[in-house]
C-alpha cells in the first residue's frame, strides 16, 4: 500500500511540487521569524556580555515600576564616592549612556528612519569600557567623540570631522578623535555609537551630576556575587545592584521584551500563511481523491482495507508535509535576511551578527507545517474510504460521494456564530490583552473556515457577476471559463477562498489604516488650536524643556504649553496608568478639551497640586467621579494621592488616562522632559514667518526637534501609519502568493481533468490562443470570487474591530478596495500562465484519446 | 467563401476530389520499434459523397482519417483539403482550417457538459466569431428532430441524441467535409440507425461530403463507397451497398 500511495504522489510531479511549494510558504515565514529575532536576540545578548565584561557589579537606579514611557531614573554622582570607598571595591566609576540624535556638520541626521543614536560616557577605568577603537583614540576632553565604525564608515565622517549631537539638552558640536567597535562589531544595526567624556556625556544627555550606572571592580580574592551581596547592603535602598553577567542579562531581555512583539507578530503573519496554505493542501488532496476514486475503488475490490486506504492518503500527506517544511525550513533561513531589509526599509535596523537557528526553529517548522498537512489531509482521506468498491466496476463519470452538504451548511453556520462571537468576546468583554487577542484569532480563523464552507453556494451567483463582462466580451471562451469556475463550486470556492483570507486581511488593514489617518486628521481639526506644534524629529523621543523656552522668545509667538507622559501604578487597576502632564494655564488655550465633569475650572485647579483630571473612558472603566482619590506609585518609587477634580472627553487622543500639571509631573513623576510642544501666534503674526523663525532657531540649537503646521503634522501622523500598512502589505504578501499557488494548482488539476474536452475544443477549431484566454478567464473569476469575499468579509472584520474604539472614525478607502480587486484579477492572470500554456500545449489527438 | 452553399459543391468539377492524399505514409516509432501505420495511401475523395473506411484494428484508417483530417501529420506524402496543401501549414492554420472547414463527430459525441444543446452545436461558430445561418441551423435541428431538447445539457440526453447534436454541430459550420471517426461505436442499433441515417441525409439533400471510420459492416453499408484498409495500404475501393456485401469484403481483405 504504501508503494501506491508513493506512486501517486511522484507521478504527478508539477502536483507534488505546487502543494509542497504551498506547505513550504507557510512554514518559510514562521522559522524566518523565528531565525529572525533568535539571531537579533543571540546580537543583544552578545553585545551586551562584551560591554559588561569588565564590570564585577553595577549599580543602576531603582525602578518602583516599569516605564515604557517618559524619562529613566538615574543615580546621584554622590553616590560614586560612597561606592569607592567600601571595602572590596578595587575600583568604581559612574557612566551615563541615552538616546540622542546624531548629525553631521551639515544637518544631515545619521541612521535611516527613527532608530536615534546613543551617546555614552567614555569610563576613566579602561576596563569597564565596553567599546574598542578601531581607529584613532577614544575621547580626552570635551569637544571631542568617538563614532561607532559602521556609521562612519556609511556616513563617510573622517577623523577630524565635526558631528552635531543632540540628547537631552542642547546641541553639542564634536569633534571625531576615533572610531569604535563593540564584541568586534563595527555596527549594531544602522544606529549611530557616539562616545564622549564623561562630562561631555553628561551634557548633552542632560544629566550633569548623575549617572545611570555605576560600575565597580573588586578587589582580587572577592567574588563578584560577594562583592554585589555587600554593595546591596549597603545600597540596595537606593540602588538595584547586579552582577555583571545579571547586569548583561538584565540589560539583553529588557531589549529582547521590547522586541518579544515582533516574534509574536511575525509568527502571526507565519500562521496566516499556513492556513492559506491549509486550504491548498486541502483542495488538491479533495481534487486527487477524487480524480482516484476508481483507483481506490479497485483496490478495495482487490482486498484493501478502509484503513488502508486511509492510511495510504495520509502517507501521502506525511510524505508531502515534510518534505514542503524541510523546505520552507531552509527558506525560511534565507527569508530572515530579506525581514531584516524589510524592516530596514521602514527605518528599523536591528542587528546581527550570525545567523542563529535553534533547534526549537526546526523543530516547530517541521512539525507545524507536517501536522498542518496531514490535519488538511485528514478529510479527503475519509472520503476516500467512504467509496464502494462497486464503483470500479461501473463505467461512465466520476464516482461521487453525496450526502455531506447539509452537514456542511450546519458546521459553517456554527463556525460563523462562534466565530463572531469569539471575536466579540475579545473585542469588547475587556480582561487581559494577550486572552483577547487569542480570543479574536481564533474567532476570526473560524469566521474565515465558516465563510469558506458556506462559500460554495457563493461561487454560481458570484462567477456570474464577476464573469458577466468576460461573457459579453469575451464570447464563448468567456462564457466557457465562467461555466468551467462553476463546476465544482467546492473546488473553486476552496481555492477562491484561499485567497480571500489575504484579501479580507489587506482589506482590513487598509480600512483600518484609513481610519486611523482619518482619525488623526480630525483630531487635528477639531482639537488643535495651536498653529504650530514642536515634536523630537523621529515623533517620539522626548525633548529638554529649554527648546519651548527658547521658542516662547521667539518674535510672533504667543504662548507655548508643553505636554508630558509618564506613567504609574494605580492601587486597584491591574496594568499601567498613563499620565500627562499639562500646563494648567495655558493648554486650553491651545488645544480644546470638552470638560464632562469638573468645569473649565478644574483644569485651572491643578495648578502644582496632586490634582488630576481624567479622561472619560478610564473614568467609566474604573467608575472614577470627581473627588475620588487615587494611591498612584509613580517612577521615582515615590507613593502618591490623588484627587480626581475634573473628567475631560479629549476627542483628539492627546491627552492620557490621568493629567495632571506640569509642575507637579516634575516633581512627583520626575518627568523633566517634554513630548509635545503647542505654539500660539499673536494676532496678525504670519505662520509662515513664525515657523521659519524657530526653524532657525531649532536648526542652530535643537536639531533633534522639529516644528510642523497642523497640516504637515496630520501628513506626518499618516506617513507614519502608511509605513506600518506597508509592511504588514508586505507581510501579507506571502499569504498572497500562497493562495496563488492554490490557484495554479486547482487549474492544472482541473485541466488534466478536462484533457479531452480541450482536445476537442481544439479539435474543431479552437485556437491555442483562445484555449489559453479561456483558462485566464477562469482564473480571473475564480480570484475575482475570492477578491470578492474578502473585500467584504474584511469590511465587515474592520467594521466590528473598530466599534470598541472611541473616537474611531470609519473611513473606507474605496479608491484602494476597487485597486486591491483589480490587483486580485491581475494576480489571476498570474496565476494561470502556466496552467494556460500547459493546456494550450496539448496535443490534440493524444488529449481526444486520453481517459 | 465558394463552397458556402451545397449546391455550389455539388455543381463543382466532376471527379475532382475534395480531399486527396498522395503517397501518404506515416511512421511512428524508431527502429526497433518502428510502425508503418500507413504505408503510402493515395486516396481521393470527391465532393457530395458519403465514403466508408474499414479495416481490422491496426490498419491505419483512424490514422489517416485523423491525416486528411489535419490532426496529424504524414511523414511523407500531400494532403490537399478543399485546393489547399496541408503539408504547408502550421499549427495556428491548421486550427484556422479545422475551424472553417472540417468537421469532426466522434465516437464518444465529446460534447461540452457545461454547454446545452444548442451551444454545443453552435460551438464551431462561437470559436470562430462567425453569427450563425439561423436559416440552416434551424433546418439542421430540424431534421434531427431535436427541437425540444435543445436548451438541455448533455448529461439530460439520450446517447443517440448525444450523438445527433454532434453531428449537426458538425455540419452547423457547414464545412467542405465531415469526418466521422467511428460514429455508432457507444450505441445501440436503433440509435445508430438514427445517426446514419442523419448522416446519409446530410449527404442526399444538402450534398455534404462525408467519410467516415467504422468497423460496423452495417454502418459501412450507409455509405456510396467502401474503401478498405489493411496494413496500412488501401486493399479496396469500391460501391458497398449492403451489409452482407461488406463483409464479404472484409473477409477477402483478411
Amino acid at each position: 500500500m504504501l508503494k501506491v500511495a508513493l506512486r501517486g504522489l511522484f507521478a504527478r510531479k508539477l502536483r507534488l511540487g505546487l502543494t509542497a511549494l504551498a506547505v513550504a510558504l507557510g512554514v518559510t515565514l514562521i522559522a524566518g521569524s523565528y531565525v529572525f529575532t533568535d539571531t537579533i536576540n543571540a546580537s543583544f545578548d552578545k553585545i551586551f556580555a562584551a560591554t559588561n565584561k569588565g564590570t564585577d557589579v553595577a549599580l543602576t537606579a531603582r525602578r518602583p515600576i516599569k516605564i515604557d514611557q517618559g524619562t529613566r531614573q538615574t543615580l546621584p554622582a554622590s553616590l560614586l564616592s560612597q561606592v569607592s570607598a567600601q571595602p572590596g571595591v578595587a575600583a568604581a566609576a559612574g557612566s551615563v549612556t541615552d538616546q540622542a540624535t546624531v548629525f553631521d556638520a551639515h544637518g544631515h541626521r545619521f541612521g535611516a528612519g527613527g532608530f536615534p543614536g546613543l551617546v555614552s560616557s567614555v569610563s576613566a577605568v579602561r576596563r569597564f569600557q565596553g567599546s574598542s577603537i578601531k581607529t584613532g583614540r577614544f575621547p580626552q576632553a570635551p569637544g571631542e567623540a568617538a563614532l561607532d565604525a559602521g556609521t562612519a564608515e556609511r556616513e563617510k565622517v573622517k577623523l577630524g570631522d565635526t558631528i552635531v549631537v543632540q540628547g537631552g539638552a542642547k546641541r553639542a558640536k564634536l569633534r571625531v578623535v576615533g572610531t569604535t567597535q563593540v564584541a568586534g562589531v563595527s555596527s549594531l544595526g544602522g544606529a549611530a555609537f557616539v562616545d564622549a567624556v564623561l562630562p561631555e556625556a553628561q551634557r548633552v544627555l542632560g544629566k550633569t551630576g548623575r549617572f545611570d550606572e555605576i560600575q565597580v571592580a573588586g578587589d582580587p580574592g572577592t567574588t563578584p556575587a560577594e562583592l554585589a551581596d555587600r554593595l546591596r547592603g549597603a545600597f540596595g535602598r537606593e540602588a538595584v545592584v547586579r552582577t555583571g553577567e545579571q547586569q548583561a542579562r538584565s540589560q539583553s531581555s529588557e531589549i529582547k521584551a521590547s522586541l518579544g512583539f515582533l516574534t509574536t507578530a511575525l509568527l502571526a503573519f507565519g500562521g496566516i500563511s499556513l492556513f492559506v496554505g491549509a486550504f491548498i493542501i486541502f483542495n488538491t488532496f479533495s481534487i486527487t481523491v477524487t480524480q482516484r476514486m476508481r483507483e481506490f475503488a479497485l483496490l478495495r475490490t482487490l482486498g484493501a482495507k478502509r484503513g488502508q486506504i486511509m492510511r495510504s492518503v495520509l502517507t501521502e500527506g506525511l510524505v508531502l508535509g515534510v518534505v514542503g517544511s524541510a523546505v520552507g525550513l531552509g527558506l525560511g533561513i534565507l527569508t530572515a535576511a530579506g525581514l531584516r531589509a524589510l524592516f530596514k526599509v521602514v527605518g528599523v535596523d536591528l542587528p546581527s551578527n550570525h545567523t542563529v537557528i535553534a533547534s526549537r526553529t526546526i523543530i516547530v517548522a517541521l512539525a507545524v507545517g507536517t501536522l498542518v498537512t496531514l490535519a488538511s489531509s485528514l478529510s479527503p482521506a475519509l472520503r476516500a474510504t467512504r467509496v464502494a468498491p462497486v464503483e470500479a466496476l461501473r463505467e461512465g463519470a466520476v464516482p461521487t460521494i453525496r450526502g455531506m452538504s447539509r452537514k456542511l451548511t450546519a458546521l459553517a453556520g456554527f463556525l460563523l456564530v462562534a466565530g463572531v462571537a469569539l471575536m466579540c468576546v475579545g473585542l469588547f468583554a475587556g480582561g487581559s490583552s494577550s486572552a483577547s487577542l487569542s480570543f479574536v484569532g481564533a474567532g476570526a480563523a473560524a469566521t474565515f473556515l465558516g465563510v469558506a464552507l458556506i462559500s460554495p453556494r457563493l461561487v454560481r451567483p458570484i462567477a456570474s457577476a464577476v464573469g458577466l463582462p468576460f461573457e459579453r466580451f469575451g464570447g464563448i471562451t468567456g462564457r466557457l471559463a465562467r461555466e468551467n469556475s462553476v463546476r465544482q463550486p467546492g473546488r473553486t470556492a476552496a481555492t477562491a477562498a484561499a485567497l480571500m483570507i489575504g484579501v479580507a486581511l489587506v482589506t482590513f488593514a487598509s480600512i483600518f489604516a484609513a481610519g486611523a489617518r482619518e482619525t488623526v486628521a480630525k483630531a487635528v481639526d477639531q482639537n488643535l488650536s495651536a498653529a504650530l506644534v514642536v515634536q523630537s524629529e523621529n515623533g517620539f523621543s522626548p525633548f529638554t524643556p529649554d527648546v519651548l523656552r527658547d521658542i516662547s522668545r521667539v518674535d510672533g509667538v504667543r504662548a507655548v504649553s508643553p505636554v508630558r507622559f509618564s506613567q504609574a501604578k494605580a492601587h486597584g487597576i491591574s496594568g499601567r496608568v498613563t499620565v500627562s502632564g499639562v500646563d494648567a494655564a495655558g493648554f486650553a488655550q491651545l488645544y480644546k478639551v470638552k470638560m464632562t465633569r469638573g468645569g473649565q475650572a478644574a483644569l485651572d485647579r491643578l495648578k502644582g497640586r496632586p490634582f488630576a483630571v481624567v479622561s472619560k473612558k478610564f473614568a467609566d472603566d474604573h467608575h472614577l467621579r470627581p473627588g475620588a482619590t487615587l494611591q498612584l506609585t509613580t517612577p521615582t518609587g515615590a507613593g502618591r494621592s490623588v484627587v480626581i477634580v475634573g473628567e475631560l472627553d479629549d476627542k483628539g487622543g492627546l491627552l492620557a488616562d490621568l493629567s495632571f500639571d506640569t509642575t507637579y509631573l516634575e516633581r512627583a513623576f520626575g518627568e523633566k522632559q517634554d513630548a509635545f510642544g503647542l505654539v500660539g501666534l499673536r494676532p496678525g503674526a504670519g505662520v509662515a514667518q513664525v515657523e521659519g523663525r524657530i526653524k532657525a532657531l531649532l536648526h542652530r540649537d535643537y536639531p533633534a526637534t522639529k516644528v510642523q503646521t497642523a497640516q504637515q503634522f496630520k501628513d506626518a501622523q499618516a506617513g507614519q501609519v502608511n509605513q506600518l500598512l506597508g509592511l504588514i502589505y508586505a507581510l501579507l504578501a506571502l499569504a498572497i502568493v500562497v493562495s496563488l499557488v492554490g490557484i495554479v494548482n486547482t487549474l492544472v488539476l482541473s485541466i488534466s481533468e478536462r484533457t479531452r474536452e480541450l482536445g476537442l475544443m481544439r479539435a474543431i477549431g479552437t485556437s491555442r490562443k483562445q484555449v489559453k484566454r479561456m483558462i485566464r478567464v477562469e482564473a480571473v473569476i475564480t480570484a475575482l470570487i475570492g477578491g470578492v469575499l474578502g473585500l467584504v468579509l474584511g469590511m465587515v472584520l474592520a467594521i466590528l474591530f473598530t466599534q470598541p474604539l472611541q473616537d474611531f472614525t470609519l473611513a473606507i478607502p474605496w479608491g484602494t478596495l476597487a485597486v486591491l480587486l483589480v490587483l486580485a484579477g491581475l494576480a489571476g492572470v498570474a496565476a494561470a500562465a502556466l496552467p494556460a500554456r500547459r493546456a494550450a500545449k496539448l496535443d490534440v489527438l493524444a488529449a481526444l484519446a486520453y481517459e | 467563401m465558394s463552397f458556402s452553399t451545397p449546391e455550389a459543391r455539388v455543381a463543382g468539377p466532376a471527379g475532382s476530389a475534395l480531399v486527396s492524399a498522395t503517397g501518404v505514409t506515416r511512421v511512428y516509432g524508431e527502429g526497433e520499434a518502428e510502425v508503418r501505420a500507413l504505408d503510402g495511401v493515395t486516396v481521393g475523395f470527391p465532393a457530395g459523397r458519403f465514403t466508408a473506411i474499414m479495416g481490422p484494428s491496426g490498419s491505419g484508417k483512424s490514422t489517416l482519417m485523423h491525416i486528411l483530417a489535419g490532426l496529424d501529420r504524414p511523414t511523407s506524402g500531400s494532403v490537399v483539403l478543399d485546393g489547399i496543401e496541408l503539408s504547408a501549414l502550421d499549427d495556428a492554420r491548421l486550427t484556422d482550417l479545422r475551424r472553417d472547414k472540417v468537421g469532426f463527430v466522434f465516437q464518444s459525441f465529446n460534447l461540452l457538459p457545461v454547454l446545452d444543446a444548442r451551444e454545443n452545436i453552435l460551438l464551431p461558430l462561437s470559436i470562430a466569431g462567425r453569427k450563425p445561418d439561423q436559416a440552416w441551423v434551424g433546418r439542421l435541428i430540424e431534421t434531427v428532430g431535436l427541437g425540444d431538447r435543445l436548451s438541455h445539457r448533455p448529461s439530460e440526453l439520450s446517447a443517440g441524441q448525444q450523438q445527433r447534436v454532434a453531428i449537426v454541430r458538425a455540419l452547423a459550420a457547414q464545412p467542405s467535409v465531415v469526418f466521422a471517426d467511428e460514429p455508432t461505436g457507444n450505441l445501440d442499433s436503433k440509435s445508430s440507425a438514427e445517426v446514419l441515417e442523419l448522416l446519409r441525409r446530410s449527404v442526399d439533400e444538402f450534398g455534404q461530403t462525408v467519410i467516415m471510420v467504422t468497423h460496423d459492416a452495417q454502418a459501412a453499408s450507409y455509405a456510396d463507397r467502401l474503401l478498405l484498409l489493411a496494413d496500412g495500404l488501401v486493399v479496396h475501393d469500391g460501391e458497398a451497398h449492403s451489409a452482407g456485401d461488406v463483409l464479404d469484403l472484409l473477409k477477402a481483405a483478411g
